[in-house]
C-alpha cells in the first residue's frame, strides 16, 4: 500500500454540489416509490372488492342443487350440473386436442428451426395467435366447422379452445427448451445418441416442470372463455352429453343468466362465476408449485 | 448397434479390446483445417495422439485447442455453417470425411465437458443412459456395467448407496466424475476433456487428475486445460496451440522446460496469454 494511493487522480470534488445532488436523488426517489405505491393499493383495492363480491354474492348462490340439477326455467330450482359437466368436457377435450400440437410446433420452434426463415414465420403467426381477441377463434371456428356442418357442437366448442391453447403452449414449450444450456445437448450427442432421443428423453425431462406449467396456464385460460363458445357450442339449457349437439358451459351460462331478470338465476350466475374464479385459482396454484420445484 | 466397437467379450463390464501398441498413434491428425462460416479457426494442424497415452492441449483463449476437441467427435456437426477439411484418420477412417457414422463414432470417442453436464434423473439413469444407446443389455449385466463404470470414475464408494437417487443432488466434482463414468460406461476408445476441472476446487481437481492417469491404462486421452500446471502433471505430450496453429508438440517435460519455439516459450513461461 503505496501513500500515493489516497490521492484520487482528477478534478477535486465539490462537496456541497455532491451533497445537494444526493438530497435531490433522494426526493426524486420518494416520489417514484409513493407514485408505485399508489398505483399498487388502487390496483389491489379494486381485486379484493372485486373478490369480496363474488364471494358474498357466490357462496349466496351455492347449494348443492347446483351441483346436481341441470339449469331449470327460472323459479324451478335449478342448478348448473349441465353447465359444470359441459366446461369440464369442453376445456379437458380442448386441452386434450391442443396440446400434443402445441408441444410438437414449440419442439420444432426451439430444436429445429432456431433461425430458419420458416422457424420465425411460424413463430410470428404463433404470436398473433396468442394475442388474437378470442371471439375471432370463434368465428373462425363457426365459419370451418359450425356452418358447414349445419349446427352448433360441443367439438365445435372443444376445437375453438384448442386453437386458443395451441399458441400458449407453444410459446412456453418453445421458451423452456431453449432455456436447456447448449452444453447439456451437446452432452447427449456426445455419448452417441441420435438428435430425437436427445430431445424425447433429455430436453423433455429438463423442461418438464415449465412445459407442464406452461399447459395448466392454457387449461385456466381456456376454462374460462366464454366468446369462443357463443359461436360455437352456443350452450345448452337441458343435459347433454353429446359432442354434436350444442353444449352447455359454466362461462355462457353465466353470460345469459347474468343478465337476466329473474333472481334464482342472477344468483346461480354468481355461483357459476365463484366455481370458475375457484377453479382457476386451484390450476394457478398448482402451476406455481411445480415451477418452485424447478429451483 | 455397436458394430464399430470391436469387442472380443461382450458381457456386463469387462474390458477387451484387441490390443495396439502404445506408442501408435490412435489418431493421426494431418492437414486439418476448420471453419466457423469464413473464419478459418485451425490452420493445417498435424498432430498425432498416441495410443493410451494423455495429450495435454494448452494455448490462450480463442487459440483453437477445444474448435480441435469439437472436431475429433464431429460435435461441430450440430452447427449449421461448421466445417473442417483434411485428415484425421482413426483405425484407417478419416473422422471428418461427411460419411462417417456419427453416432457410432461418438460412442468411440466419448466427450467431457468444462460444466459438469448431468442428466435430469437418477445416477443409474445417468450411466445406462449411454450404454443403452449402444447395447441391449440384461437387467443384471446393465448393474454390472453401472457398477464398472462408476468404479471407473472412482465414484462407486460414494454414491453406491444412492444410485436411484437423482444425480442433481451430487456435488459438481462428484458430478463430472459420474460425466466421466458415462462417458466410460459407453466403453469408448479415445476420452476428450475439455477443461474437465475449470468449473472444480482443488480436492475435486487432483481426484480428476489422478483419475486421468488411471484411465490412460485403457483410453487414449485428450485434455484441453489452461493450467499448465494440469498439463505437466496429468499429459505425456503436450502439444502448444497459438491463433489457429498447432506451434509445438513435445512431451510434457520438454515443452515446458525447453521449447524450441520462441512462442512456446513466452506461453510456458507467462510471457503472455
Amino acid at each position: 500500500m503505496s501513500a500515493t494511493l489516497s490521492v484520487i487522480p482528477g478534478p477535486a470534488k465539490d462537496m456541497n454540489a455532491s451533497l445537494a445532488l444526493g438530497r435531490k436523488r433522494k426526493r426524486a426517489n420518494r416520489i417514484v416509490k409513493t407514485l408505485c405505491l399508489t398505483a399498487t393499493g388502487l390496483g389491489l383495492i379494486f381485486l379484493a372488492s372485486i373478490l369480496a363480491t363474488l364471494l358474498s354474492k357466490g357462496i349466496a348462490g351455492l347449494s348443492l342443487t347446483v351441483f346436481t340439477t341441470s339449469t331449470l326455467p327460472p323459479g324451478s330450482h335449478g342448478g348448473l350440473l349441465n353447465a359444470i359437466v359441459g366446461t369440464l368436457i369442453q376445456t379437458v377435450l380442448g386441452a386434450a386436442i391442443g396440446t400434443p400440437i402445441g408441444l410438437m410446433v414449440g419442439t420444432y420452434l426451439a430444436e429445429y428451426a432456431r433461425d430458419s426463415a420458416l422457424g420465425n414465420a411460424v413463430r410470428f403467426v404463433s404470436d398473433i395467435l396468442l394475442s388474437a381477441p378470442s371471439i375471432l377463434i370463434g368465428l373462425f371456428v363457426y365459419q370451418i366447422v359450425v356452418s358447414p356442418l349445419g349446427g352448433f357442437s360441443g367439438f365445435a366448442g372443444c376445437l375453438a379452445l384448442a386453437l386458443i391453447v395451441i399458441p400458449i403452449v407453444v410459446r412456453t414449450t418453445e421458451d423452456m427448451l431453449r432455456l436447456i444450456p447448449s452444453q447439456l445437448r451437446e452432452a447427449v450427442i456426445g455419448l452417441g445418441a441420435p438428435k430425437w432421443k436427445m430431445i424425447v428423453l433429455i430436453c423433455y425431462r429438463a423442461a418438464r416442470e415449465g412445459i407442464v406449467t406452461g399447459i395448466l396456464l392454457a387449461v385456466a385460460r381456456i376454462s374460462g372463455e366464454t366468446a369462443p363458445l357463443l359461436f360455437t357450442s352456443l350452450g345448452n339449457l337441458n343435459w347433454s352429453l353429446s359432442l354434436t349437439k350444442p353444449m352447455a358451459s359454466l362461462p355462457v351460462t353465466i353470460y345469459q343468466y347474468a343478465g337476466s331478470a329473474f333472481q334464482d338465476w342472477v344468483d346461480l350466475a354468481w355461483a357459476g362465476a365463484l366455481l370458475i374464479t375457484a377453479a382457476v385459482l386451484a390450476v394457478n396454484i398448482v402451476a406455481r408449485t411445480l415451477l418452485r420445484g424447478r429451483k | 448397434m455397436s458394430t464399430t466397437i470391436e469387442q472380443s467379450s461382450t458381457h456386463g463390464g469387462v474390458q477387451t479390446r484387441p490390443e495396439t501398441a502404445i506408442n501408435t498413434a490412435k489418431i493421426d491428425i494431418e492437414n486439418l483445417d476448420f471453419f466457423y462460416g469464413e473464419h478459418r479457426a485451425l490452420k493445417s494442424i498435424e498432430l498425432k495422439l498416441p495410443n493410451r497415452q494423455v495429450t495435454g492441449m494448452i494455448g490462450p483463449s480463442g487459440c483453437g485447442k477445444s474448435t480441435l476437441l469439437r472436431v475429433l467427435n464431429r460435435m461441430y456437426d450440430l452447427y449449421p455453417g461448421q466445417r473442417a477439411t483434411g485428415k484425421a484418420m482413426m483405425d484407417g477412417q478419416n473422422i471428418v470425411d461427411p460419411g462417417v457414422d456419427l453416432n457410432s463414432l461418438r460412442a468411440r470417442i466419448g466427450m467431457v465437458f468444462q460444466k459438469p453436464t448431468p442428466f435430469p434423473m437418477t445416477i443409474f439413469e445417468n450411466i445406462a443412459f449411454g450404454v443403452k444407446l449402444h447395447e441391449k443389455l440384461s437387467k443384471s449385466e446393465m448393474e454390472e456395467r453401472v457398477e464398472w463404470s462408476l468404479n471407473r470414475g472412482a465414484l462407486w464408494g460414494e454414491v453406491k448407496d444412492r444410485l436411484h437417487t437423482s444425480a442433481m443432488g451430487l456435488s459438481g466434482g462428484q458430478q463430472q466424475r459420474l460425466c466421466i463414468a458415462r462417458t466410460i460406461a459407453v466403453r469408448p476408445e479415445v476420452i476428450l476433456l475439455d477443461e474437465p476441472t475449470s468449473a472444480l476446487d482443488p480436492i475435486s481437481t487432483l481426484k480428476i487428475e489422478e483419475l486421468i492417469d488411471e484411465l490412460k491404462n485403457d483410453f487414449t486421452i485428450a485434455i484441453v486445460t489452461h493450467n499448465m500446471q494440469q498439463a505437466a502433471r496429468c499429459a505425456d505430450q503436450v502439444a502448444f496451440f497459438y491463433l489457429g496453429e498447432m506451434v509445438e508438440v513435445a512431451p510434457a517435460a520438454q515443452l515446458f522446460t525447453a521449447p524450441k519455439e520462441k512462442r512456446t516459450q513466452d506461453y510456458v513461461t507467462g510471457r503472455f496469454g
